[in-house]
């Protein structure tokens, strides 16, 4: 960490994300189909991917899921959170840091969603010793599109936004 | 907003998601005389194995352990009917009846999957 400001930011954001979790777990929406989430703290992730980069994105994650586990969790739900999130983060590090003309942040949300519930079910599977657990996977890849939109569209307004302020100083990398 | 990557990651996905439908309904269809068993575990041990083909009248099994967990048995299907731990993704996913199906309870690592009948050749003829 170089230095305090930047420190602040990134605590800050992860408290965010960690108050967007709970305020989700409020909303009935999604409750039909088993297993599925709406990913809001995703949004948080995108935006300090695309402000501060890859490896605070990465801390990011792992601080709000280790937190989350400490509150809420347990061991095996930080297993969980933390497969998906980790295999989330990379995946929308490479598109965003790579294939950045060809995908928009809805894209990349969609991409990290997916990758998140492919992470979950990877865990799970290993967890249960089990292959028939990705029976789930057709259903959670459709609504990782879904609410990879959602989550794609928030996170575009948010950053267009902050990049209005000059609180987050974008050249320090791409 | 939306560029091309997006459109052709959002084909991509959903056209999976039709391939993989496609083949669950081709194992669930194949060979219709195969029995159907449904395989109960918990914590990587098999502890029951039900042929839903000869199920008379419907009954419960009970789970217990670190949650529990009501199974109901009809003939030709098996849900998870009623469970006490956090999340209820089993009860969510409701009835399974083809082969293939899975209902998974993570928290008490305690799974349901319907296989085809043990013992029988598994090929599949088109």
């Amino acid at each position: 960490m170089k230095n305090v400001k930047h420190l602040v930011f990134l605590a800050v954001l992860v408290a965010q994300a960690m108050v967007l979790s709970v305020i989700e777990s409020w909303l009935p929406v999604p409750q039909v189909i088993p297993g599925v989430k709406l990913g809001l703290a995703n949004i948080i992730t995108l935006v300090v991917l695309v402000f501060f980069g890859f490896r605070d994105a990465l801390i990011v994650v792992f601080v709000r899921c280790f937190l989350a586990s400490v509150f809420s969790g347990g061991i095996l739900g930080f297993a969980f959170s933390i497969s998906g999130g980790i295999l989330s983060t990379i995946v929308m590090a490479l598109i965003y840091l790579r294939f950045k003309k060809s995908f928009s942040l809805l894209g990349i949300s969609i991409a990290g969603a997916v990758a998140h519930n492919i992470g979950q079910l990877g865990a799970a599977s290993f967890v249960m010793k089990e292959l028939a657990v990705m029976s789930y996977l057709p259903i959670l890849l459709i609504s990782g599109i879904i609410m990879g939109c959602f989550v794609g569209l928030c996170s575009g307004l948010l950053v267009q936004s902050l990049k209005k302020t000059n609180y987050f100083k974008l050249e320090n990398r791409g | 907003m939306l560029k091309k990557g997006d459109l052709f990651l959002i084909a991509a996905i959903v056209g999976i998601v039709a391939l993989s439908y496609v083949g669950m309904q081709l194992v669930g269809l194949a060979k219709g005389d195969v029995h159907r068993i449904a395989v109960i575990k918990k914590e990587d041990k098999e502890i029951k194995r039900i042929d839903l083909d000869t199920v008379e009248a419907p009954y419960k099994i009970t789970l217990s352990g670190a949650y529990n967990e009501v199974i109901l048995v009809e003939k030709g299907r098996i849900r998870f009917d009623e469970a006490d731990c956090p999340d209820k993704v089993c009860v969510k996913t409701g009835w399974l009846s083809k082969r293939g199906d899975a209902a998974v309870c993570i928290p008490d690592r305690t799974m349901i999957k319907i296989e085809g009948n043990s013992g029988e050749v598994d090929s599949v003829t088109f």
